[in-house]
């Protein structure tokens, strides 16, 4: 065993145990925010689900109804717009950096210059470093996002939609699966794409649309795309903490593992200046006789 | 007795009501328009307005009345009605929405001319959801009662 000096292992001991407080500290703090934003989202996330799934059925079952510029395969693809939800602070282990090197993949799968819309300042920082035209970005902690908060955001988009400055928009963000697990989703918003699937029977129900088809849908389909953005946003603003709660536990284990085995060194150390000062004596003693 | 429908009114935040009724008044785009159980299926765009709903088992003018905020119904075999705000009768209040009133007419005597069209709208909005939920509150009644 390397004999460090105690003074060394001291100064170590003294520094790593504050560092452990720190993360449990952190660790509490988001354990307790976790709480606050799992509430939230669990109340946010039945309505938009429910919501968005009304909405989705009425494209579903009406598909003919649909102004067919919404729906897939009616326009070329060329220019995505990446809507990247992450979080403004870091120490959260590889939440952000999931989110990002998925929205790299995307990126680079298409040749085309990509619109960026970054959500919290990791994102931002991350494109932004790298050239990439992010013409939009809110930077607002995510769990103080309002839900009029994402209707401005997603103005801005619709808007682009439909004038053509845009052909597609993925949402890129965390789904939030339990506590321990978090997935990063991407979803693309628009066009819509419309299930084929038998279980959706096509009603052939005459539906009354009211002022007329298109006011419906020109107001059903920035709802969608709100809605959807707002439940991202909620959801990303969970995982964030609970990811950060998970690495903060894992850095208190960590801290305090390095403890033990410094305090270990630290007795052995001690013992061996003990076992040495003893050597010393009994070898002066037996020079005197 | 009449048949009852199943009514869910969401906003983003919460569900406001699930239940069954027997009839709902919204006012659309177009004007007030009643749902009953056997409507034929609809899709349709709410303006700012009042919502009446007459739960089942209530009597015949026994209603429960909100503010709503605009957004869209949706009629299938059960109402869907969504909205970005929604509030009872019972717990607007008043100041509050006078208050807010005020301000926006503040806001838009100030700005009328130099604003954003877009803030104005939104200061034109605002009056009009102060003026409905101080209608609501206060009782006042529309179908001629």
């Amino acid at each position: 065993m390397a004999v460090e000096s105690m003074q060394d292992i001291k100064r170590r001991i003294k520094s790593v145990t504050s560092t452990e407080h720190i993360t449990n500290a952190m660790k509490l703090v988001s354990a307790g925010k976790l709480r606050k934003a799992k509430a939230i989202f669990e109340k946010t996330n039945e309505n938009s689900h429910y919501i968005t799934h009304t909405i989705a059925e009425i494209f579903n079952s009406h598909p003919d109804d649909v102004p067919s510029e919404y729906l897939e395969g009616n326009r070329e693809i060329k220019t995505t717009c990446y809507i990247v939800v992450t979080s403004c602070r870091g120490l959260c282990g590889g939440f952000n950096s999931n989110v990002l090197k998925e929205a790299q993949r995307e990126i680079d799968s298409d040749w085309e210059e990509p619109v960026i819309l970054a959500i919290g300042t990791k994102g931002k920082e991350y494109f932004e470093k790298r050239g990439y035209n992010v013409f939009d970005d809110y930077l607002a902690p995510p769990e103080n996002i309002s839900f009029l908060e994402t209707r401005e955001m997603s103005r801005p988009i619709i808007e682009m939609y439909n004038k053509g400055e845009i052909d597609e928009v993925v949402l890129i963000y965390t789904a939030f699966i339990s506590s321990m697990e978090q997935e990063v989703r991407n979803i693309t918003l628009l066009p819509f794409e419309v299930e084929h699937d038998p279980e959706i029977l096509k009603h052939n129900k005459q539906v009354e649309y009211e002022p007329s088809v298109k006011e419906v849908f020109n107001y059903l389909i920035p709802k969608y795309v709100e809605m959807m953005i707002h439940a991202a946003v909620v959801e990303s603003a969970t995982c964030e903490h609970a990811a950060r709660r998970m690495a903060m536990e894992n850095a208190t284990d960590n801290a305090r593992e390095m403890l033990d085995k410094l305090s270990l060194n630290y007795n052995r150390a001690r013992q061996a200046a003990i076992t040495d000062e003893i050597i010393e004596i009994v070898a002066g003693a037996e020079a005197q006789k | 007795m009449a048949n009852s429908i199943k009514l869910e009114i969401i906003t983003p935040s919460k569900m406001f009501y699930r239940g069954f009724v027997e009839l709902v008044i919204v006012t659309t785009l177009e004007g007030d328009e009643g749902f009953m159980y056997g409507h034929s299926w609809a899709c349709k765009l709410l303006d700012i307005g009042e919502l009446w709903i007459q739960e089942e088992g209530a009597n015949k003018d026994d209603f429960r009345i909100a503010a709503i905020a605009g957004g869209f119904i949706d009629v299938k075999d059960s109402i869907i009605i969504y909205t970005d705000a929604v509030e009872w009768a019972e717990d607007i209040d008043k100041e509050r929405s006078q208050h807010e009133k005020e301000a926006a007419e503040a806001w838009l005597a100030e700005h009328k001319n130099d604003g954003d069209p877009r803030d104005i709208e939104a200061a034109r909005l605002a009056i009009t959801k102060a003026n409905v939920r101080g209608q609501v509150a206060e009782g006042s009644h529309r179908h001629g009662k």
